[in-house]
């Protein structure tokens, strides 16, 4: 079974992304808008994963006839 | 059969030159507050040493102040020598306000420079006693502008110091983010 990859990469590169700009801030010094950075990232990431994982739970129900797809 | 992957091709396509640009143009956007934060220190510099010529100037060739703000401009480099340029050139005709001339000349100047409203208060406040006091007096604001400015100066190399490299960074990085969270 293929699945699409782009999903994984994207979310790893949003994650290395966030990482780096949470380092570049705490250098300088910005040590409340480099956290708040990182919460933003995984806020966002959270909503990409959420969003595919009601996908996932809409196949199970239409597996399990539980609703009338 | 062609036709369907001809627009898949072209979507692709224009997917990457649209991320290109986007990075592209993020990276310009921090690339340019870098510089401006490098330019800003060099600026108040060059605003320090046209005020010490000022100074040199009045002592001792006792031009009026048309003819000295044309010495000037000869001898400092660009943004600089276009405000006194112009504030010679106004001054050569009818002058009813020598206050609202600098102070419509020196927004200009600000606008078109790296410099912040700091500077621009201080060079306004030294606009006040221009040309309004004895010699000595004079002198004495001329000291006391440049000594603001120093401060200033301070200041913007902390600033540039701290947050060059930053600005640089993330202008990239916030490109490549965007980039990331539409593909």
């Amino acid at each position: 079974m293929l699945i699409d990859a782009t999903i994984l990469f994207q979310i790893a590169g949003i994650g290395i992304i966030t990482a780096l700009i949470h380092t570049v801030l705490k250098q300088v010094g910005k040590e409340d808008i480099a956290q708040f950075v990182s919460l933003v990232g995984f806020i966002i990431v959270l909503v990409i994963v959420i969003h595919h994982l009601s996908d996932l739970f809409q196949q199970i129900k239409s597996v399990f006839l539980l609703q009338g797809l | 059969m062609w036709k369907k992957y001809y627009f898949e091709y072209g979507e692709k396509t224009m997917k990457w030159i649209g991320a290109i640009l986007l990075v592209s143009t993020t990276s310009w956007i921090g690339f340019d507050m870098s510089k401006k934060l490098t330019e800003r220190p060099k600026q108040i510099r060059l605003l320090i040493q046209s005020l010490q010529m000022l100074e040199t100037e009045m002592g001792y060739s006792q031009l009026t102040l048309q003819q000295t703000f044309q010495n000037i401009s000869k001898k400092v480099p660009y943004p600089l020598d276009q405000f006194y340029e112009r504030l010679a050139h106004k001054l050569s005709g009818i002058v009813i306000d020598f206050l609202t001339i600098w102070d419509e000349e020196l927004s200009k100047f600000v606008q078109t420079s790296a410099l912040k409203q700091t500077e621009h208060e201080v060079m306004k406040q030294f606009g006040r006693n221009l040309g309004q006091h004895t010699f000595l007096q004079q002198q004495k604001y001329i000291k006391l502008t440049i000594h603001h400015l120093q401060r200033e100066l301070d200041d913007a190399m902390e600033e540039r110091r701290k947050y060059e490299k930053m600005m640089k960074s993330l202008g990239v990085l916030i490109g490549l983010l965007i980039v990331l969270l539409l593909f």
